[in-house]
């Protein structure tokens, strides 16, 4: 495109904008919104996928002993465990010591635990996973195994809730996927409407240029310019206001909430913006091509 | 079926039949346009006259035959070539065809900015062209502004300003009173003069004396007859 065509493109679009201006608002406006709802879901899906990951690093084995184990029963059991595969570090918790910690956790209600004649906390092995064992698929028949093991009691692993809280992710990767998609095609369709009644009022006037010379690149151009401008736009609009309310969430959050407080939510990369404001764009071009292609058809 | 004062065929039309589904608007035609030709067609309403300019002008696609523009065989350019061909050709609608919402000026600059002209270039085209149709006053004005002599005035103009190898009227004075035809009219006479081919669709018989070029008659489709005016 040489700066002639560049300066007739930029008359044209401001045209075709001043002759529809809040058509092409209501279009920005649609986009910044459709990018407030996008990336309302992208923050969460950031941050829940990072709380998982946190999760998951967290998850061990605890395998419960049985009552009266012989200290060197014990110290076979534990060799024997560390034989597993999928087992890093073993750790043993006398029933003593798990005591302790449960007053620890019980704080001030600690003395609810004074009644007790006698400890009945078992003693236990806190197992530690090598790393890609934290996965329910792989933690269900390692627990399974440790269970097998004479001298061991029960054994406790998150494999209930972290096959619970998979699948809830799962689920809420595919509202999102649902949900963007609507957005999406929502945004799309708006705008190839927005471009459909400017071609619609403008339609002599390209049937005109047609028949002076103009090619259908010279007469779709201002169009792809001014919903491209259109999506830039309504993009950074959007990403703005997600911002704001981002900051604005958080900063009540850590004034109110002390639980919600100690979780550090992160606002989108800047990677993730860039991808957020091309799909904005994305869309708005969309929606022009759609238009263009119908409209231009011989 | 051509006399000519040329010898370079411009148009050349072989055997053209023109249907719409069972109606019949062209039917065998033969007709050469030489360059530097001022031709008129005519004949009575729906003879035929306003299908024949479209089909020279790629706004028709011929049932059968063969046009040939400047030696292009109009059946066989693709879509993607219209534009650059029309560019070559420059045609007067009887209802002007102007943007009511550009000024004079920029109706006529469409043609050159579309082509890709410098704005240098193209500024002094329009007033040189607007200048030749006496309107370089009115370049600012919008078409609804303008009297229907003056708007076909601006369609001339917007027709010459590209050097069109042929220009193509159709009732170029239909919507006009006797004066602002005659306006009109000079100006095609002007660029015949300056070695533009003209073909004229009309049945305002009163134009025939004032250039010397010939009439082709047409009537239900048919070329009836020629003569020299």
């Amino acid at each position: 495109m040489n700066l002639i065509v560049l300066s007739s493109v930029i008359q044209r679009v401001r045209r075709n904008i001043a002759a529809g201006p809040y058509l092409h608002l209501a279009a920005t406006a649609t986009i910044a919104f459709s990018m407030l709802i996008l990336g309302v879901f992208a923050i969460l899906y950031v941050n829940i996928s990072d709380l998982v990951r946190s999760w998951q690093q967290d998850i061990r084995v605890v395998a419960y002993l049985e009552e009266g184990l012989v200290k060197e029963r014990v110290e076979l059991l534990r060799r024997h465990l560390a034989e597993l595969q999928g087992v890093e570090e073993i750790r043993y918790v006398s029933k003593g010591e798990a005591m302790t910690r449960l007053r620890s956790q019980m704080k001030h209600r600690a003395s609810l635990l004074d009644g007790l004649k006698e400890n009945p906390l078992p003693a236990s092995f806190e197992i530690e996973l090598a790393p890609g064992w934290q996965r329910w698929e792989r933690l269900d028949p390692l627990a399974d195994e440790i269970k097998t093991f004479s001298g061991i009691e029960d054994v406790a692993a998150a494999e209930a809730w972290l096959h619970r809280f998979t699948g809830f992710m799962g689920f809420f990767r595919l509202a999102s996927l649902i949900v963007g998609g609507l957005v999406f095609a929502t945004t799309v369709f708006v705008c190839a409407n927005t471009i459909r009644l400017t071609l619609y009022a403008k339609r002599q006037e390209i049937e005109i240029m047609k028949l002076v010379g103009a090619t259908d690149s010279f007469v779709k151009i201002p169009f792809y310019v001014q919903n491209l401008l259109e999506g830039a736009l309504g993009g950074i609009v959007g990403l703005g206001l997600l911002f704001i309310s981002f900051k604005l969430l958080i900063a009540r959050l850590h004034s109110g909430h002390a639980l919600l407080s100690t979780f550090d939510i992160r606002f989108l990369s800047l990677t993730g913006c860039s991808l957020l404001l091309f799909v904005g764009i994305f869309m708005a071009w969309l929606g022009s091509y759609i238009s263009l292609r119908q409209f231009l058809r011989p | 079926m051509s006399v000519g004062t040329g010898v370079e065929p411009v148009v050349q039309m072989f055997h053209v039949h023109k249907r719409y589904g069972p109606q019949i608007a062209l039917r065998d035609v033969n007709l050469t346009v030489l360059k530097n030709e001022f031709v008129f067609v005519t004949g009575p309403s729906g003879a035929g006259k306003t299908t024949l300019l479209r089909l020279i002008f790629l706004q028709e696609e011929v049932s059968e035959g063969q046009i040939l523009v400047n030696g292009v065989n109009l059946q066989r350019v693709r879509r993607k070539m219209i534009p650059l061909l029309r560019r070559s050709i420059g045609f007067v609608f009887q209802d002007f065809r102007l943007i009511d919402s550009y000024t004079v000026y920029e109706n006529i600059a469409l043609v050159l900015e579309a082509t890709g002209h410098q704005k240098s270039y193209t500024q002094k085209k329009v007033r040189q062209v607007l200048g030749m149709v006496g309107l370089e006053d009115r370049m600012h004005t919008y078409p609804p502004r303008l009297s229907g002599g003056e708007q076909q005035r601006v369609a001339v103009a917007r027709a010459a300003v590209g050097n069109p190898w042929i220009l193509l009227a159709d009732e170029l004075t239909g919507n006009l009173d006797d004066e602002a035809a005659d306006m009109v009219f000079d100006l095609l006479r002007q660029l015949h003069r300056r070695g533009t081919t003209i073909v004229v669709a009309t049945h305002d018989t009163r134009l025939f004396d004032k250039v010397a070029g010939r009439i082709v008659f047409l009537n239900k489709g048919q070329i009836e007859g020629e003569k020299r005016s």
